[in-house]
């Protein structure tokens, strides 16, 4: 098993695990890491790819930055939604955002 | 191709302007949509007389170049896009029960009709990786729109559209690994039948379908798409949805080797039939009326569905004809059909089916609307849904050995018949109408029907669309 194999295993095992993780887990922040643990797999096929000639390919290495964009922003967008889904849950902060609003007004 | 740039450039300027201005004008986008779709129209002319165009994005030679490709499929999907947004944008800007009003509808629309233009426009596989990102960010956010009670599905729709995503560009990074290439002409050219190659399109296919809704992959679509505000439960089930329907349609017809073709497209046909049974047995049990809407999504990309699937096993390229018959006259009738539920639900207060009791009376107009997008999805002649189905079952036809297919057609379109019945039945019980809560809005409801008739109206020129799509799909 050549180094390249190796580091292929483990990115589809990542794949494989943040998969897992997606369809087993029950609380959003759970399932939001899984999807960047599944991310981070298909990343690291991309990189190992990238070394299979005898130069690194430099398109892969391109993909890979602008996969990491797309997966930051969509990162970002699920957890704004995972805690205002938090917040709707609860009824008693429903009363919550005033206050902090008068606080401000007082400082 | 300037058109085409012009068609998909258009609402993307315009999304910027309204998030740099603050403005949420609804005439703004209105505005855009209707210049997007005269340059659409140029477009489609244009790949008429002249054929299939291509633009290397940045002037970079072949291997390093991004590339854009007119086909005649592209140019008519970019200017049905326009349409359909042109369509459900009047309805919003009308209606007070649309929850669009003066909110991030507006820029959000833009760009989902831009996103979806470079989707049609692009020919490798990581731009439509990007473009399916895109579409899906974009769909989610409009479904939030809706508020608090809509965060739980949209995040559920989010995260399993960013597994199909995932899913889909591991089979990306293994193609790519294998030939080098992503221009999806240049891989035709190379790709042979090996297990690296196996793996990599089923594992695209399998994100497609998760991003496409394709039964047994839906499960997420159902709750988003009811819990949207109106507008925006029609514009995901007659466009978004049928994104990644483009992508697997060029992955299996333009790249996968022969040996591949059958054993998947036959999967692909019994998840097809399978679709339009348990969708339309869901839609018919439904308690809601935009969940009868939705379920009827999941059934009736299962024609779309079938007809990718025996397209494969029978190599018969017609069938790309009745494919995107049945997108241009499921997404029409689709709009009429949640603009209508959305304002009949909305008017008489209660998102109940039940609620529709006599409905026929207090609001016809919507429920005529939702009767003849019923019947397209039907396929009652002389529809547009009756179309595509006629050419679907043209091969049958034609080959005796394929009848089971024709069953399930045939069961598929009974059930279909059902659920928009059940309705259509329980709006005539004028005895003990349902109250309306506010005075209905006959434009708005006008504005329902528009597509439906559009629908309707396809039959005028049938048969020059068919002869037009077998000729450039063939």
């Amino acid at each position: 098993m050549t180094d390249i194999h190796f580091y292929l295993l483990i990115g589809v095992g990542l794949w494989a695990l943040g998969l897992h993780g997606l369809l087993v887990a029950r609380y959003a922040l759970r399932r939001i890491i899984a999807i960047n643990v599944m991310g981070n797999g298909v990343f690291m096929v991309m990189v190992t790819l990238a070394n299979r000639g005898d130069t690194a390919d430099p398109v892969l290495h391109a993909l890979v930055v602008t996969g990491l964009v797309v997966a930051v922003s969509a990162t970002a967008f699920a957890l704004r939604l995972a805690s205002a889904d938090g917040k709707s849950d609860s009824p008693e902060q429903d009363h919550q955002p005033a206050r902090p609003l008068s606080d401000r007004d007082k400082s | 191709m300037t058109y085409a740039l012009i068609s998909f450039l258009l609402p993307l300027a315009t999304a910027l302007i309204m998030l740099l201005t603050g403005s949420r004008s609804a005439w703004l986008l209105v505005l855009a949509t209707g210049g997007s779709l005269v340059a659409g129209v140029l477009a489609l002319m244009d790949v008429m007389s002249g054929g299939s165009q291509m633009l290397h994005l940045g002037g970079w030679p072949e291997p390093l170049a991004i590339r854009f490709h007119l086909m005649p499929v592209s140019a008519l999907l970019l200017t049905f896009t326009a349409l359909v947004h042109l369509l459900v944008a009047l309805y919003a800007a009308r209606s007070q029960h649309s929850h669009t009003e003066r909110n991030d509808y507006w820029p959000l629309s833009a760009l989902l009709q831009a996103s979806l233009g470079a989707l049609w426009l692009s020919s490798d596989l990581f731009n439509w990786y990007v473009t399916l990102e895109l579409l899906g960010l974009i769909a989610v956010a409009l479904v939030a729109l809706s508020g608090p009670k809509a965060y739980r599905p949209a995040l559920n729709y989010l995260l399993l559209s960013l597994a199909g995503s995932l899913s889909y560009l591991l089979g990306v990074a293994l193609l790519y690994g294998q030939y080098g290439v992503l221009d999806i002409n240049l891989l035709a050219e190379v790709i042979t039948d090996d297990p690296t190659t196996r793996v990599a399109l089923v594992l695209m296919t399998v994100g497609l379908m998760v991003k496409g809704a394709l039964w047994p992959l839906h499960l997420w679509l159902p709750h988003a798409h009811a819990s949207a505000p109106t507008a925006v439960s029609a514009l995901l089930s007659a466009l978004v949805v049928k994104g990644p329907l483009f992508i697997l349609w060029l992955l299996w017809s333009e790249l996968a080797p022969q040996t591949m073709q059958y054993p998947v497209g036959m999967v692909m046909a019994v998840a097809g039939v399978l679709a339009l049974l348990a969708g339309g047995w869901a839609s018919f049990r439904a308690p809601y009326i935009k969940s009868v809407v939705a379920y009827s999504t999941v059934a009736q990309l299962g024609y779309a569905l079938l007809a990718l699937g025996l397209l494969m096993q029978w190599g018969d390229r017609d069938l790309s004809v009745a494919l995107w018959l049945f997108v241009i006259a499921h997404a029409l009738a689709k709009v009429s059909m949640f603009l209508a539920a959305g304002e009949m639900q909305a008017t008489l207060g209660s998102k109940r089916v039940s609620a529709l009791q006599g409905a026929t009376e207090t609001l016809p107009v919507a429920m005529f609307a939702f009767a003849v997008a019923g019947g397209s999805l039907i396929g009652l002649p002389p529809s547009g849904g009756f179309t595509a189905k006629w050419v679907l079952l043209q091969p049958i036809f034609e080959n005796p050995a394929y009848w089971p297919w024709a069953v399930g057609i045939f069961v598929g379109t009974l059930m279909s018949a059902a659920y928009v019945f059940r309705v259509v039945a329980l709006a005539f019980e004028r005895a003990n109408p349902t109250p309306a809560d506010f005075a209905p809005d006959k434009v708005a409801q006008w504005l329902a029907l528009l597509p439906a008739l559009l629908v309707w109206g396809m039959a005028l020129f049938s048969q020059s669309l068919i002869v037009w799509l077998t000729g450039v799909t063939a």
